[in-house]
């Protein structure tokens, strides 16, 4: 257990050095003057000296390096230049509006898609069971921006039920904050659904041909009592790690969800500092939505180790 | 796998045919139509937002131009980038994962790599090296291949893995064949088939991921079409308009939906074992004993 847990935290730090320095690189691939093309041509020589100095672009390459790295490792992840802030509030202050979407659409798309499972294994000769493929690959082909506007045209402009576009904290003002976050939640879960569906019924048609559920079924259970009692709770260990993986992929890939919905996260952070050349900025978001892909992907691996005895010996 | 086997195979799997037949459908359509319909850039004034006709199938957008020329035009375009990332993509992840399966030193460094890609969100990469150099082809081709190119490798490495650990690999090795022919000849025509199954599926993938960096307007610029831009260029006329929203993503979800299809079923005819999961299961459906 701690020889995993030393093995992880070695990962974690060489995935966030490769990240940071490959950010370091395409920031300096842009063709040009970084500070000319903030400040404009009319800025003066000691202006630019000075905005140079705070992007950490004077010196040769290996000094400016260096020089981030230390930084880095201190926790000083820089000035934004569009919001004139250090860049880790201005990420944290942007952080609660993509977990309320990572959270409501993981926890809604993981029911439902358990649902239909069950279902399917209870009753697999049922038309939902048959076609549940069909259904889930059609909706993992579906283009999340595509369906947002769609979602938007038929529930917004056509019916009117839910706003448009909009967002409003959950504990402060919840009755502004429910209606407008389920239009971006259910863009989110009909893909989710469409995965999670696909791993299940992956993991549970894997489970069910076991030998220990023949001994089951020899014992005289019925095959409801099997599906549920035994193969399902087995099937699901499976689905921890794609759920983890999943959740904070989310967190990193709604961008276009929030730049649709006009939500106030991540995503749009980090959009608006890309379009403004907000170096700093791009650079903090980044490795801050790497080292939440890696910490939940970590999680996961130790719960495992704390559900199934098997993994904890080996 | 024999030639033969192999298109008996593909002959019992409808799913396979059908998704093989579409999306030839789909490329014989794009390559040609263009040559037939009205030019991309012709404009009918007096015809904007026009809602489908026999004149215009699919529609005019807001300047008077034929949606229908414009969506097979944009269809080459995302059809034909999709296909350069995927080769892209495959070369260099077939080779970076044959080379970290069969060299247990290049493994410890490649394999870091590939799990810094894998973390890294994808999305973020390529809309800043599309700022950075500049949206356009090149751009985007570059970062989609950097993105793509972990998750071809990852499932090569697996596969060469457990390749190069087979007797017949020692017994080349032992008869004095250097590494890059028993690469070549051995390991290369073991992963082949489970490559070509994920590049499909990496193929897919990446038609979604322009279609967003193109509805960004991080991905190739208008005027030139593409699914994406034209579905981005419509969502100004949602409720006047809808059509101009409703083809272009009807074709992109088409599109991804069979290569999907063509990438699921073409695994069943590669992979051995989920093809024996799959004769297990259609034994069980037979029997009324086993399934209860």
């Amino acid at each position: 257990m701690p020889q995993l847990l030393l093995r992880r935290a070695r990962d974690l730090v060489i995935v966030l050095w490769v990240v940071g320095t490959v950010m370091f690189v395409v920031i300096r691939l842009v063709p040009g003057d970084p500070a000319v093309s903030i400040l404009g041509d009319t800025a003066t020589p000691e202006q630019l000296a000075v905005l140079r100095d705070s992007l950490g672009l004077s010196g040769s390459w290996y000094e400016q390096y260096a020089a981030w790295l230390g930084r880095v490792i201190s926790g000083d992840l820089g000035t934004s230049i569009s919001f004139s802030e250090p860049v880790l509030p201005v990420i944290l202050g942007h952080v609660v509006p993509t977990l309320t979407l990572a959270v409501f659409s993981t926890v809604i798309s993981f029911t439902v898609a358990l649902m239909i499972t069950l279902w399917g294994t209870v009753r697999p000769r049922s038309l939902a069971a048959r076609s549940v493929t069909q259904v889930a690959s059609l909706g993992m082909a579906l283009p999340q921006f595509w369906v947002a506007l769609i979602v938007i045209l038929v529930f917004a402009m056509v019916l009117g039920w839910f706003p448009p576009s909009g967002y409003a904290d959950l504990l402060t003002d919840p009755f502004t904050a429910v209606p407008s976050l389920v239009l971006p939640v259910v863009v989110l879960v009909v893909g989710d659904v469409a995965v999670y569906l696909i791993f299940l019924r992956e993991s549970v048609t894997n489970e069910m041909s076991q030998l220990y559920l023949r001994t089951a079924r020899s014992k005289g259970l019925s095959e409801t009592r099997v599906a549920l009692g035994h193969a399902l709770p087995n099937a699901l260990m499976p689905i921890l790690t794609v759920m983890g993986g999943h959740f904070a992929t989310l967190v990193g890939g709604v961008v276009i969800v929030e730049t649709v919905f006009v939500i106030p996260g991540l995503g749009s952070l980090a959009l608006q500092a890309i379009s403004t050349r907000d170096y700093p900025l791009v650079q903090g978001v980044t490795l801050f939505v790497t080292l939440l892909f890696v910490v939940v992907n970590l999680l996961v691996d130790l719960s495992y180790a704390l559900i199934d005895p098997k993994v904890r010996v080996s | 796998m024999r030639p033969h086997t192999l298109i008996t195979s593909v002959r019992r799997n409808p799913a396979l045919t059908t998704a093989i037949v579409v999306l030839a459908a789909m490329v014989v359509a794009v390559a040609l139509l263009p040559l037939v319909l009205p030019s991309t850039r012709a404009i009918y004034p007096e015809s904007r937002l026009m809602p489908p006709s026999w004149a215009h199938p699919l529609g005019t957008d807001s300047y008077g131009r034929d949606v229908l020329s414009r969506l097979v035009t944009g269809g080459r375009y995302s059809l034909g980038l999709a296909a350069l990332i995927t080769l892209c993509a495959g070369t260099l992840g077939l080779l970076v994962g044959m080379v970290s399966g069969f060299f247990r030193t290049a493994d410890a460094v490649l394999m870091r790599l590939v799990d810094a890609g894998m973390a890294f969100p994808g999305i973020v990469l390529a809309m800043s090296l599309a700022v950075a150099l500049g949206p356009s082809m090149s751009t985007e081709l570059l970062a989609l291949t950097i993105v793509f190119t972990p998750f071809v490798a990852r499932v090569i490495r697996s596969r060469a893995l457990s390749v190069s650990g087979r007797a017949y690999i020692d017994a080349a090795r032992a008869a004095g064949v250097p590494s890059w022919k028993i690469l070549l000849r051995h390991v290369c025509p073991n992963v082949l088939p489970l490559a070509v199954v994920q590049l499909v599926i990496v193929s897919a993938m990446s038609m979604l991921v322009d279609g967003a960096l193109s509805f960004l307007g991080l991905g190739i610029a208008p005027p030139t079409p593409t699914w994406g831009n034209m579905i981005s260029d419509g969502r100004d006329y949602l409720t006047v308009a809808p059509w101009l929203v409703i083809f272009p993503g009807v074709a992109l979800l088409a599109c991804v939906f069979f290569l999907n299809l063509l990438g699921s079923s073409l695994r069943a005819v590669v992979d051995p074992r989920t093809r024996s999961l799959n004769a297990l299961q259609r034994l069980r459906a037979r029997s009324p004993l086993a399934s209860g």
